[in-house]
């Protein structure tokens, strides 16, 4: 059995982050979320993988090459201009018989991608508290009768969770999709084509995550670290304090005085301490540097980037090569305590989150002294100035004073 | 010049090919064709734009085929000349871009064999060449072939019987491999491609390669295999799209504020107070630069002459201005001089001819140029990159802009080197390029009343452009920009040489643009526009923010901020442009492909 993940995505509504990356490598617990994905579907018994790619896919095939290091087979389709998901799924066609696919950037578990393995002819089907948000699926006696379009006052909380298993039947009616209203070939409008001469079974999920904004990945990674293991390779001071789950990578340096509270993942390479405070759901890449008097709290720092002094950091993601100058700090709570509006892309949004700090994306200084507001977003290359208030949304390449 | 492109994998070839073409337009647009092999090749062609090609095309089946976009140099423009051309028994198709100097003797030689010719281009010649050649293997018959040819090429072939590969060759015109997953690809470059894949090996002359589905190889000349790496292109696929302009002209236009940061950036130390090239540059520049020829066609050439003024002015160095055609077999090529050749594609026919000449002759050659791994990087001993993106309109603006600036910083430093500027009037230059990026965004946010001059303009014959020093080389530049693409003839003049024979032209109904700065010469100008009213036509000045004087002796006046001391010449072109682009909109030309043009000229 083939199983077709796509990951051509560019995740706009991920921008920043996703300037410099396909949704799909977002980091979540430092794998990338399609490197979860991956390990689940192994985990089901599947060895056999076509990822559709696009948007910077020379990150995934550098990252993931061949398949050798999970000892499974990894071909590659590039997908061209991204014209939906029918579109994506039509690049497969001479390469697949009977197969499974599906969203490389929504997290699956292993037990439901196996149910989707056995059951022909299937879609994966999830219950949710916000339907109004998905596409929903109408069904009867076990079997798909219709998909929609999300709408509003949706008359089921059953959502279409992004995850068939098809045959070379599919191809026909991919073929016969036309373009959606928002000008994309959709394969939920091909599903509904073939449902009229052919049934779709519904098979229910257990566990399904949909990450949609960067502040869903912060969900993700407090998910990801609820369940993992204790792991220490690296290099542990006296007089440090290590509590609960908490995994620590190579060459990794803990020096002491630091207080690491679990759960809490550190990568390679990094420097940590002395005297830092680092709090659960915590994920510090590679080469990374956590030192005097910080405090780092259910964040993301990706590789190489840095809270070298005196820093408060909360509820945020830091993208790769970013430095916190000494002092500068995040505000993650608003005093009134209300939901935290963030606006992205020019568009406001409610994050449905009491406590957010900041969204950094790749290559961003900040000076120091420098406050940094609640919900706030930093593009790419940014400069922030010593002394700096910042707030709302900085585009990349800005200079603030 | 014409544009060619391979596919071989997975997807519908039709497509996929006609999609490239698109891209590959600005290469030359008088006739198209693809051939996809569906059991047998099956060839669709036609003249006129791609566009029209594919609302006429039948679906082929397909996942293997070549197609071609021509720009014609043998043979008329019509259905039977256009590409792919087909071998006598119609198992061989080829395409090809360039020129086959022999292609007479290998026709009647051929003809003699027994070959009958339909069309009269050299590329039939080479599809049969081939077929002459066949015996089993593509690959051999096309190695054999290419041994026969004489000229440059850019060749693909496929045959009928061996349905799984496309062979491609190449000398003298530039050809790149496309290499995807289960997919591969031969390209005149990569924007054909860049929507499937940006990993690229780059050919070299007498080289040859296989392209199947899922690998691909290089053979050298001699046929020995080769171990090429691809390498990564990170031109985004956007950087090539218009962005919400409604020609690709304007964009191109637009971007100049950010093409002059990107010229600027990493050259312009603020820090240092230094101006920077690489090692290869800086030896070049360091010593013993006696005298300058700068080598190129068209727009480039204007910025040489632009370049001129600048480096006999900071340096002292005599600077000898050629076109490439004439350099490469009349000018001198003295030993101890520094050739520059400019060209925007780095694969200029002319301009690499005058190069490899110059060099044959041991001048040293230095190359500013927009295109990485072109050839024109990699025959000189240095080059300089323009660093401007792809440009798609075939009017040059944002790679123009680049290049006078790039000139001007070579400029500078030779300056600098020859101790003709100190260091205290370096810095006033440096402060000045760094505020140039911010003065051109001012020209284009103030640029409304271009639009007014260009409503006066669009019905006019003919227009003069007159400009003194380095505003003549600005003045013909503006003239080649609005011939280009409005259809409107124009002439740029140097002022002073209005009265010895141009004046008889002049008629109440001959718009004048003339440029003025406030410099050594402004007297003059004005006393030149003077001269120009009292025969009746209308005078359109374009001068900067302070000038009030302007205003007694012009109809119209278009402002540049004033203060931009010796960068002028740079806000001054974008308002040209921006003329240019205005009185050609009004007059609805197809301003990205004007008839006629081609974006980059690999044929002499």
């Amino acid at each position: 059995m083939k199983c077709v993940i796509l990951a051509a995505g560019e995740g706009k509504r991920m921008h920043p982050l996703t300037y410099t990356r396909p949704k799909v490598m977002l980091p979540i617990a430092n794998k990338p979320i399609l490197e979860w994905n991956l390990l689940k579907a192994i985990d089901a018994g599947i060895e056999d993988f076509i990822f559709v790619v696009g948007y910077k896919s020379e990150m995934v095939r550098n990252y993931f090459g061949n398949g050798e290091k999970w000892r499974i087979k990894i071909q590659y389709i590039n997908q061209g201009d991204a014209q939906g998901t029918a579109h994506a799924i039509g690049m497969v066609e001479k390469f697949v018989d009977d197969f499974i696919v599906f969203c490389g950037d929504t997290i699956f578990g292993k037990n439901d991608i196996k149910n989707i393995i056995v059951k022909k002819n299937s879609i994966g089907l999830f219950k949710v508290d916000n339907p109004d948000s998905y596409g929903i699926v109408e069904i009867n006696n076990k079997k798909v009768v219709k998909i929609y379009e999300k709408m509003q006052d949706p008359f089921t909380d059953v959502i279409n969770a992004g995850i068939y298993h098809f045959n070379k039947k599919i191809f026909e009616y991919i073929k016969k999709t036309g373009k959606s209203p928002r000008g994309e070939y959709e394969i939920t409008d091909s599903i509904n084509m073939m449902i009229k001469t052919k049934q779709m079974n519904a098979v229910f999920l257990k566990e399904w995550m949909d990450v949609v904004y960067p502040w869903d990945l912060l969900d993700a990674n407090e998910d990801i670290l609820g369940k993992i293991n204790k792991k220490i390779e690296g290099n542990v001071e006296k007089n440090t304090t290590i509590n609960k789950k908490v995994i620590i990578g190579k060459n990794t340096i803990v020096m002491a005085g630091s207080y690491i509270e679990g759960p809490v993942i550190i990568g390679d390479n990094c420097r940590i301490g002395p005297n830092c405070f680092i709090r659960p759901y915590t994920s510090i890449g590679n080469r990374c540097h956590v030192g005097n008097a910080c405090e780092v709290k259910n964040t993301i720092i990706m590789n190489n980037s840095g809270a070298p002094h005196q820093n408060y950091i909360g509820d945020s993601i830091i993208g790769e090569n970013c430095n916190f100058g000494a002092g500068s700090k995040v505000a993650n709570l608003r005093f009134d305590k209300k939901p935290i509006s963030v606006v992205l892309n020019g568009n406001k949004l409610d994050s449905k989150r009491k406590k957010l700090g900041v969204i950094i994306g790749d290559n961003v200084q900040v000076g120091i002294n420098s406050t940094i507001n609640v919900g706030t977003i930093i593009g790419d290359k940014c400069f922030i100035g010593p002394g700096a208030v910042v707030k709302g949304e900085i585009k990349s390449n800005s200079r603030i004073m | 010049m014409c544009g060619i492109i391979g596919y071989n994998g997975f997807r519908d070839a039709d497509k996929v090919l006609i999609k490239g073409l698109k891209r590959l337009e600005y290469r030359g647009y008088d006739s198209a064709g693809i051939c996809v092999i569906d059991k047998k090749l099956k060839i669709y062609k036609d003249t006129g734009e791609i566009s029209k090609l594919e609302k006429n095309i039948p679906s082929f089946k397909g996942d293997i085929g070549i197609g071609h976009t021509r720009w014609a140099t043998h043979g008329a423009v019509n259905k039977i000349n256009a590409h792919p051309q087909l071998s006598d028994d119609k198992k061989i198709a080829v395409i090809h871009n360039g020129i086959i100097e022999n292609f007479k003797i290998l026709k009647e030689d051929l003809k003699n064999k027994g070959i009958k010719f339909k069309s009269q281009t050299d590329t039939e010649v080479i599809a049969n060449l081939i077929k002459y050649n066949y015996k089993g293997n593509l690959e051999n018959a096309v190695y054999s072939s290419i041994k026969k040819i004489k000229g440059s090429y850019a060749i693909a072939a496929v045959c009928e019987d061996e349905p799984d590969k496309i062979v491609g060759a190449r000398n003298e015109s530039p050809l790149i491999i496309g290499v995807g997953d289960n997919e591969n690809f031969l390209a005149s470059d990569i924007t054909a491609i860049l929507k499937f894949t940006n990993r690229v090996i780059y050919l070299n002359d007498g080289e040859m390669c296989v392209i199947a589905k899922d690998e691909v190889t290089v053979f050298d000349e001699k046929k020995k295999k080769l171990d090429r790496q691809e390498q990564m292109i990170n031109w985004n696929f956007k950087d090539a799209e218009k962005s919400g302009f409604p020609h690709f002209m304007l964009k191109e236009i637009y971007d100049q504020p950010d093409t002059i940061n990107q010229v600027l950036r990493g050259r312009v130390s603020e820090i240092n107070r230094n101006i920077e090239f690489n090692e290869n540059v800086e030896d070049l520049l360091k010593n013993g630069v006696d005298s300058i020829n700068i080598v190129a066609c068209g727009t480039s050439y204007y910025s040489g002459l632009v370049a001129k003024y600048h480096i006999e002015q900071f340096t002292k160095t005599p600077v000898i201005v050629e076109f490439s055609s004439e350099y490469r077999y009349f000018g001198t090529k003295n030993k101890n001089s520094l050739v520059i050749g400019i060209t925007q594609s780095g694969e200029t026919a002319d301009t690499l001819g005058a190069l490899r000449e110059a060099k044959k002759s041991g001048c040293r050659t230095l190359v500013v140029t927009n295109v990485t791994g072109s050839t024109a990087t990699r025959i000189s001993d240095a080059y300089i990159l323009t660093q401007s993106g792809p440009e798609i309109g075939v009017a040059a603006t944002k790679t123009f802009t680049a290049q006078i600036l790039v000139l001007f910083l070579i400029a500078l430093k030779i300056g600098v080197n020859k101790n003709e500027i100190g260091p205290g009037e370096l810095y006033k230059h440096i402060l000045d390029l760094k505020e140039l990026s911010r003065i051109v965004r001012e020209v284009l946010e103030n640029s409304n009343k271009i639009l007014d001059i260009a409503y006066l303009l669009k019905n006019a014959k003919s227009i003069f452009y007159i400009g003194r020093g380095v505003n003549y080389p600005l003045a013909l530049e503006g003239a080649l920009k609005l011939k280009e693409i409005s259809y409107i003839h124009a002439e740029g003049f140097a002022a002073g040489e209005l009265k010895h024979g141009p004046f008889a032209l002049l008629t109440k109904i001959t718009p004048v643009i003339a440029i003025v700065t406030k410099d050594s010469t402004y007297d003059k100008m004005i006393t030149s526009i003077g001269e120009v009213k009292a025969r009746g036509p209308q005078v359109i000045s374009i001068a900067d923010e302070d000038d009030i004087e302007i205003e007694k002796y012009a109809d119209f006046v278009i402002r540049f901020p004033s203060n931009t001391r010796h960068l002028s010449f740079i806000p001054i072109i974008v308002i040209l442009q921006l003329i240019a682009y205005h009185v050609a909109d009004m007059k609805h030309c197809s301003i990205d492909k004007p008839r006629n043009l081609a974006k980059s000229v690999t044929v002499e």
